[in-house]
């Protein structure tokens, strides 16, 4: 009874806590697994679902030389911050939404079918559930691993995957 | 007269507050290792995990550190910064009809008291008790008292 009466008199302190370790953690793990972007691939996916860690880390199994991190993320992450998108090196993106985001793509007209929904196959399906529609992979139009063909080989990567 | 404190009682919660607050060190020094760990040792796959299970750590270390911490070491501290005042403080012999009238007090910074009465030729006069001692009071049914700063230090009790 009086454990819980002091708990109450000093609940504001113990959820003011709470919260700053949520920050302060969160924000060292943003820094832990994270990397500048001449060392990472970011790859952004506009599909309904997408299992992020495990995709990463498989493309991460065959890295291309000198990236440290391949970043498989959901348009959703970049919501508030239009920098990261703009800057991506890969995107997956359905065919409805090609014109919107043409400015990211390299090519807009050269993209890879990734996904065909008429027959419901595609690649790293595994890891990705599409939407009904067929879906194309493409090239950032502001990688920074254009050069240095990086961009280009998880690309193919994510190609070859199940 | 029994004395309501002694330096003994002081050196007791002094040596309560040592050992609890390296206890609690050598916790948070344990918990906070183990957020590094989680942090230094994550993975693309394990992140998420790993960053939760430091959450977790840091926020249920961290709230009984500080439950302790404020009731535990600060309730030791209040309580031994009260027993030297009171050992310490110029005493004042009072005598007459004494009970506890029931009057609860929690003093900033300081114990809990409760009220205690005297009933002397002069009137009645009231003062203050530790409430930690309130139990050893009580059964001792008192005769005279002697008060420091307004509390009652120690007392004489009947025969």
């Amino acid at each position: 009874m009086r454990f819980i009466k002091n708990v109450f008199s000093q609940l504001h302190t113990f959820v003011l806590w709470a919260l700053l370790s949520a920050i302060f953690w969160s924000w060292i793990f943003t820094f832990a697994t994270d990397t500048s972007p001449e060392k990472k691939v970011s790859v952004y996916c506009y599909v309904p679902e997408i299992s992020e860690a495990e995709l990463s880390a498989k493309l991460e199994e065959d890295r291309p030389e000198g990236i440290k991190m391949i970043k498989a993320r959901s348009f959703e992450y970049v919501m508030f911050n239009v920098d990261y998108i703009e800057n991506g090196d890969i995107f997956i993106l359905p065919e409805s939404l090609i014109s919107e985001y043409d400015e990211l793509l390299l090519d807009p007209s050269g993209g890879v079918k990734i996904y065909d929904a008429k027959s419901s196959s595609g690649s790293a399906t595994e890891f990705i559930r599409y939407p009904e529609e067929d879906c194309y992979l493409f090239l950032g139009a502001n990688s920074a691993h254009l050069e240095d063909g990086a961009a280009e080989y998880v690309a193919e990567n994510i190609t070859k995957l199940d | 007269m029994t004395e309501l404190y002694t330096e003994g009682d002081v050196l007791r919660l002094h040596r309560k507050i040592a050992i609890w607050t390296a206890a609690l060190g050598v916790f948070g020094l344990a918990a906070l290792a183990a957020c590094i760990i989680s942090a230094a040792t994550a993975t693309t796959l394990t992140a998420e995990r790993n960053e939760v299970a430091a959450i977790i750590i840091s926020s249920l270390s961290g709230w009984v550190i500080i439950y302790c911490a404020i009731f535990i070491i600060g309730g030791a501290r209040k309580e031994s910064g009260h027993a030297k005042t009171l050992i310490d403080g110029e005493r004042e012999r009072v005598e007459g009809k004494i009970s506890l009238n029931g009057e609860r007090l929690k003093i900033k910074k300081s114990v809990a008291v409760r009220g205690v009465e005297v009933v002397t030729p002069d009137g009645t006069k009231r003062f203050w008790i530790s409430e930690s001692r309130v139990k050893k009071f009580k059964k001792a049914e008192p005769t005279a008292i002697y008060i420091s700063h307004g509390y009652v230090a120690a007392y004489e009790e009947r025969l």
